[in-house]
């Protein structure tokens, strides 16, 4: 066994052959199983969540068992619950691990949270691309049906739990949890209005929770330990600790699970190991790519929800991007804007034709056609886009190169200027080996 | 839902109901907020955000009041992003700034935005000059365009003959998708891929297969769908716009014509005027091209040798003046018919049952050629509540219970199935649908109940329905008459066994009863009626099946509630209130009714025959014995109308007059001795009566075609070439007189019937008051109850499907063509197709026939060839052929029988062979 990655979720995720049921109970895995489900009413479980103040890791934030008590009590009809695992934020890919390695916890999660609201059939909502992770959960959920942890009477409690996986058709749309409705619905993956909310009106017209992977992997260890045991770990508001995807020139790329709250700076010194040889931090963007960049100045904030508000930024889902000194910023966020126009729905008129104008001007500049007045130019379309969008993919989309323009403008201007980047690590090393002129 | 919530746009208070969209508050304020996506029959989508507005609350102190700032106004919270005004619901005291900086610049971004990848192809976009998009740019947008990078483009696409789409204009509202599936029902638009790819198309970019309705493009706010047939034809502001009445179906939809010169150059909805507003059918949006067409009569004809020849105006008239004249004179009046009129006015339909009664002195006056029964003038009437309020088209969508009775409303009243549709998707509307095919309205999709009774079993199926609904609670309200033809009616019924029942319908009792306590459950609720039951040999009994069925349920004493019959033709309901009937003068006034009849006679000047005449089917014959000589037929084919064919031909051969007004030279136009050219709706004034029973006025769009005359003009002609002091100047003055003598128009004003015209209710008063059962009239004796309740119970059962008698033979209506009108285009025949005898498989198998063979079908009098469709949602044991098509003659087959046509059918020989088409 190796060494202990993380206090919670990470603290065994290592351990050989945990996917497998006998390993996964061998670690006290379904022990909750016993001691909640049949044992605690639902309405205590979702005090439990409630106090523990676990919040939504799917970006949001959204206290859940808040999200859980909107749940109508007295509705007849039937409730689901949807697993979001749809992880399509780029620069996000904890859920990717924890599933990989543990799918059992989730399992458990879900069983779990599906007895606090009383669903009785659960989906698992995967992206296109977790094929692979789609016949994991569907062998461990076919073990814990054999064992009895899933099926007609879960344990011998007499309470009942179906669980499906459903494969996306690849649209970052669909972690939107409405747009993931309306395709697992079997509808175009769009977002709806809200209200009425899922908790209210979800899958089907009926109440429906939908919580990442993430939040649902909290949840046994918070009805096993209790809800101040979780908060040993974390800030007053945002409790518990945090899986952080690492990218960008640092030693240690990868997952890291951390307690909220960690300075920024620690994380990158601590887990991360520091950065490369060669480079410095330019930038981070702390919660993958919708969320607006931090300049090296302000890596000092706590890895919170109310600490990144703070700054100016958000904690998003988690997927921490370095941007080094020798990344051009333009370079960057064209990328960025790139991926939002192609991922852009296509259902409101500022995100549909907002993302797609920032990205023409965008190729204006990288192609050395730039105008002074593009800058503002794309500072504006950004700025008609944020706040006027369907959903938050129009915000995602503008705040990063807002924020962008705001903290680098001279490196756009001297993308317009010279008609090339500002920083350019290849062009730097051609440089240094024959002179200002080779590269140009 | 109706607390009242004052509302604050713009600084004008305006009070709404809470519940009340922002966008429709703002309209209350005389503030105009823009829209695209929003349609007034589609919910809130919230997609396009171009009418985004700052709204604002007052801000609440601790003690739950508002706080009050400087000046003692409230303080508002504005929200921190602008809102869609199109989704949010109004609160009292809710603020709303449409014209604040930050509103301006959001829209003022939105149209930027819209305008990014929209091509200027104005000048040669059919939207051109009524665009939503130009309109609103000018409005609202840049006056210079900041984007210049290239445009995405994609190629444009025929969707099939009517819908040209141009997708590079395309705005990605989603009004046509969201149309196509939540009030057509069709479902056969999509979009495409995403993002700024999204491109609107059916799903497997094939030619749509729906309705062809055309809504879609009506829908459209830019010019991304257009009209295949008025592509390129005109620029809006060339054209003259005329709001009239569509000459198709009963259900009197708003038209709006684009004239240039004397051409009609397309038709279409109008978004806030008529009872269906931008809706259309196919019929109504394409079915246009017959008001140009060359065929159309130019002048009066006349047999004099054995061929028609032209002739004046004048000539015609002195002629068929003195015929009729003269055989008045040698065999009494009683030797004249009039028939027809269910596509003329209300004023010419009143002038036409005046000329045969008061002018010529004849009762035998029917619209009804189609009926093969004769059924008493006041049979509709009565089975829909004899004058209480109608049900409104609106209601008919909020209704709980629908229940459909034989009648295919695709065919028959395409509007009034949209606005079930729409009923069913977005109030929950249930539906039972009595048919005995998978008629569209029976899908699955739309998940009603399904009666499929065996053909032919109408009357055991409404029988039935009654015994079911008799087992349930009473509803309240049932008028003295009604309850005291209870008893009679239980006995009448008591025979309908579940057994019984179960035999002779081919359903089971239990989801018959369960049909009855829907609708009688239901606190909203419609039955609808139509061909299938008036055009039944046992029409009279049904009537009485649906009125009892009716009471039974509460379809005609709760509120919001009624009974509609949706006849065959744009003026049915019309023709039957202006008494063209043999026993109704108009407004139901019975001719036998001394009292009543003496007002007419004051005003008509002279006394008026009191016997009630014959009715059509009695008309056609007397006719075909020779003993009616002369016949005046108007707006109708009566040979291709009339129940048996073999007798309208005797009957038009042993004529010795036949006049008939006609706008082309129809085969019955071909037997007649005088044709007058008759002007067609488009050309005339006058008030058309729709399955509402709501008045509504055409408007004349065009001068009448060269050489024609609106019909009451030729019927005043006629009237003082007889003698008859005659002097109407105008349709007004027709109207007027109309409005002073039948009772159920009293009051109307001819002014008042713009734009959507008013209903015609009798409720203090029903015209003819309630009874169960009953005949007639009042004074019907038990067992005359007992008689016509009990109908259809001494048959021996419906026949089985695998009787060796042969296959019945099922009709109805098809939505592309209708009457002789829609045949003179090439579009609906076109989309129409040729006309096909659909069998289910097991009986095409059983026939050793295949798709596309022809197939001979052989009644009591001729045969007719057709090929084979297969269509599982026939019954085995039956044989359907729409009666729309010109080549389709099924009245050669022989009139039916008690239950229904039984024919024959065998696989046609090689050689008789005809085009599959």
């Amino acid at each position: 066994m190796s060494a202990s990655r993380g206090p919670l979720l990470f603290q065994d995720i290592d351990t050989p052959g945990l996917r497998s049921l006998e390993v996964y109970r061998g670690q006290g895995g379904y022990q909750t199983i016993g001691t909640v489900v049949g044992a605690k009413t639902p309405d205590e479980c979702i005090e439990i969540v409630k106090a523990s103040g676990l919040r939504g890791r799917g970006g949001a934030g959204f206290p859940t068992g808040l999200k859980w008590s909107f749940v109508p009590k007295g509705s007849p009809k039937p409730k689901y619950l949807v697993c979001n695992a749809d992880e399509s934020e780029p620069g996000t890919f904890k859920d990717r691990e924890l599933m990989e390695k543990n799918p059992h916890l989730l399992i458990e999660g879900m069983i779990l949270s599906a007895y606090a609201i009383q669903a009785h059939v659960g989906y698992l909502y995967l992206r296109g691309e977790f094929e692979y992770l789609q016949r994991i959960l569907g062998q461990a959920i076919g073990e814990a049906q054999v064992a009895g942890l899933l099926g007609d009477d879960i344990a011998g409690s007499g309470f009942r739990l179906e669980l499906h996986t459903h494969l996306g058709a690849g649209a970052y749309i669909c972690g939107e949890e409405t747009a993931l409705l309306s395709s697992l619905e079997g509808y175009r993956g769009q977002p709806r209005l809200k209200p009425p909310f899922p908790a209210v009106e979800g899958l089907y017209a009926c109440p429906t929770i939908v919580n990442n992977v993430e939040t649902l992997m909290n949840v046994p260890h918070i009805l096993r330990h209790g809800a101040q045991w979780f908060r040993q770990w974390g800030t007053e508001k945002s409790p518990g600790t945090k899986i952080l995807s690492v990218s960008g020139p640092v030693q240690r790329p990868g997952n890291h699970e951390v307690p909220m709250g960690l300075p920024l700076s620690a994380l990158l010194e601590g887990p991360c190991g520091g950065m490369r040889e060669g480079f410095r931090v330019k930038a981070v963007i702390p919660g993958g790519s919708s969320v607006p960049l931090l300049p090296a100045s302000r890596l000092d904030t706590g890895l919170d929800f109310e600490s990144m508000a703070a700054a100016g930024t958000l904690l998003g889902s988690g997927g921490v991007i370095v941007i080094d000194d020798q990344t051009c910023i333009v370079d960057a966020l064209y990328n960025i804007t790139r991926f939002y126009e192609h991922e852009s729905c296509g259902k409101c008129t500022p995100c549909r034709e907002g993302t797609y104008w920032m990205s023409e001007v965008f190729e204006r500049l990288e192609s050395g056609h730039g105008r002074e007045r593009d800058i503002d130019l794309l500072f504006d379309v950004s700025d008609n886009i944020l706040g006027k969008s369907f959903c938050a993919l129009g915000d995602a989309a503008a705040m990063p190169v807002m924020g962008a323009i705001q903290h680098f403008r001279e490196e756009f201007e001297y993308h317009v200027k010279h008609k090339r980047c500002l920083v350019n690590r290849r062009r730097a090393e051609l440089e240094a080996r024959f002179g200002e002129t080779a590269a140009v | 839902m109706s607390r009242p919530c004052r509302v604050n746009v713009n600084g004008r208070i305006v009070e709404v109901p809470s519940g009340t969209l922002l966008t429709d508050a703002a309209r209350e304020a005389e503030v105009h907020v823009p829209i695209f996506c929003s349609h007034g029959k589609l919910p809130p989508l919230g997609a396009c955000r171009i009418c985004v507005v700052e709204v604002g609350m007052p801000k609440l102190g601790p003690d739950r009041q508002p706080v009050l700032g400087a000046g003692g106004q409230p303080e508002i919270a504005w929200m921190p992003k602008v809102q869609t005004a199109c989704t949010t619901t109004v609160s009292d005291g809710m603020h709303v700034l449409t014209e604040s900086p930050a509103a301006v610049k959001a829209r003022k971004g939105v149209m930027e935005f819209l305008l990014v990848n929209h091509p200027l192809d104005c000048p040669v976009c059919d939207e051109g000059g009524e665009c939503q998009l130009q309109d609103l740019a000018f409005a609202f947008g840049h006056d210079f365009s900041r984007m210049d990078e290239a445009k995405r483009t994609f190629d444009s696409e025929d969707l099939g003959p009517v819908v040209k789409k141009e997708a590079n204009r395309c705005i990605v509202c989603m009004r046509c998708v969201r149309y196509c599936d939540e009030v057509m029902g069709d479902d056969a638009l999509t979009a495409h891929q995403r993002g700024v790819w999204t491109e609107i198309s059916s799903f497997n970019r094939q030619p749509l297969e729906c309705e062809q309705c055309g809504n879609c493009i009506e829908v459209c706010p830019v010019g991304a769908l257009t009209a295949l047939p008025y592509r390129f034809k005109a620029r809006p502001w060339d054209l003259r716009q005329h709001v009239t009445v569509c000459p198709y179906c009963s259900n009197g939809c708003s038209v709006r014509l684009g004239v240039r010169g004397a051409e009609v150059l397309r038709a279409r909805g109008t978004e806030f005027r008529g009872i269906n507003r931008e809706y259309l059918c196919v019929r109504g949006r394409f079915g246009y091209e017959f008001i140009n067409s060359p065929e159309r009569l130019s002048t009066p004809l006349l047999k004099l040798g054995g061929t028609l020849e032209p002739a004046g105006f004048d000539e015609a008239v002195t002629f068929a003046a003195s015929r009729l004249g003269e055989i008045a004179a040698v065999h009494g009046p009683a030797s004249i018919a009039f028939l027809g009129g269910e596509k003329v006015t209300v004023e010419e339909a009143y002038l036409f049952q005046k000329l045969a009664r008061a002018v010529l002195g004849t009762n035998h006056v029917d619209s009804r050629t189609r009926w093969p029964a004769a059924v008493p003038g006041r049979a509709v009437l009565k089975a829909t509540g004899g004058g209480r309020p109608a049900l409104t088209f609106e209601e008919l969508v909020h209704a709980q219970e629908v229940l459909i009775l034989g009648d295919d409303l695709q065919g028959e009243g395409p509007f009034a199935q949209a606005q079930v549709i729409r009923g069913q998707h977005q109030h929950g509307l249930h539906l039972t649908v009595a048919h005995p095919r998978r008629v569209k309205l029976a899908g699955v999709k739309f998940q009603g109940l399904w009666l499929d009774y065996r053909p032919g079993a109408e009357l055991p199926l409404l029988q039935a329905l009654t015994r079911a609904a008799l087992d349930l609670p009473r509803p309240s309200g049932l008028p003295a008459e009604v309850l005291e033809g209870l008893p009679a009616l239980e006995q009448a019924l008591a025979p309908w066994t579940p057994s019984r029942v179960e035999q002779a319908t081919g359903l089971s009792m239990a989801s018959i009863a369960d049909a009855a306590r829907r609708l009688r459950e239901a606190e909203r609720k419609a039955v609808l009626f139509g061909r299938a039951l008036t055009e039944h040999p046992e029409a009279l009994a049904l009537l009485h099946a649906v009125e009892n069925l009716a009471w039974l349920c509460g379809a005609l004493s709760a509120e919001r509630s009624a009974v509609m019959y949706v006849g065959p033709q744009n003026d049915t309901q019309g023709a039957l209130d202006m008494g063209l009937l043999p026993d109704c003068l108009p407004g139901y006034v019975a001719v036998e009714d001394a009292q009543g009849r003496r007002a007419f006679e004051q005003q008509w000047g002279g006394p008026l025959p009191s016997v009630p005449g014959k009715t059509a089917p009695e008309i056609l014959e007397a006719a075909a014995a020779g003993e009616i000589k002369a016949l005046w037929i108007v707006s109708d084919n009566w040979l291709r109308s009339a129940p048996d064919r073999r007798l309208a031909e005797q009957a038009l051969g042993e004529a010795e007059l036949v006049i008939v007004n006609e706008l082309f030279l129809t085969e019955t136009a071909r037997a007649a001795h005088v044709v007058f050219p008759a002007s067609s709706f488009a050309e005339k004034e006058g008030v058309m009566v729709n399955c509402e029973r709501r008045l509504q006025k055409n408007v004349r769009a065009l001068s009448p075609r060269k050489g024609s005359r609106p019909d009451w003009e030729i019927f005043q002609s006629v009237a003082q070439a007889l003698g008859a002091r005659w002097s109407y100047r105008t349709v007004e003055d027709v109207f007027r007189e109309i409005a002073r003598l039948a009772p159920n128009y009293r009051g109307m004003h001819w002014a008042s019937l713009l734009p959507s015209g008013a209903q015609w209710a009798s409720a203090d008063r029903p015209v003819v008051p309630g009874s169960l059962g009953g005949a007639d009239g009042a004074g019907a004796t038990r067992d005359e109850v007992a008689a016509r309740a009990g109908g259809g119970a001494a048959t021996d059962g419906a026949p089985s499907p695998s009787a060796p008698a042969g296959l019945v033979l099922l009709s109805g209506g098809v939505l592309f063509l209708q009457g002789s009108l829609s045949q003179r285009g090439s579009l609906l025949p076109r989309l129409a197709r040729a006309a096909r005898a659909s069998l289910h498989p097991e009986e095409a198998k059983r026939l050793r026939v295949a798709a596309g063979e022809p197939l001979e079908i052989e009644g009591s009098a001729g045969h007719i060839r057709l090929p084979v469709a297969i269509d599982p949602g026939v019954p085995e044991g039956s044989v359907f052929v729409p009666y729309a098509h010109a080549d389709v003659d099924l009245n050669r087959l022989g009139a039916p029988g008690r239950a229904g046509l039984r024919v024959t059918a065998r696989r046609a020989t090689e050689l008789e062979r005809i085009g599959a088409g």
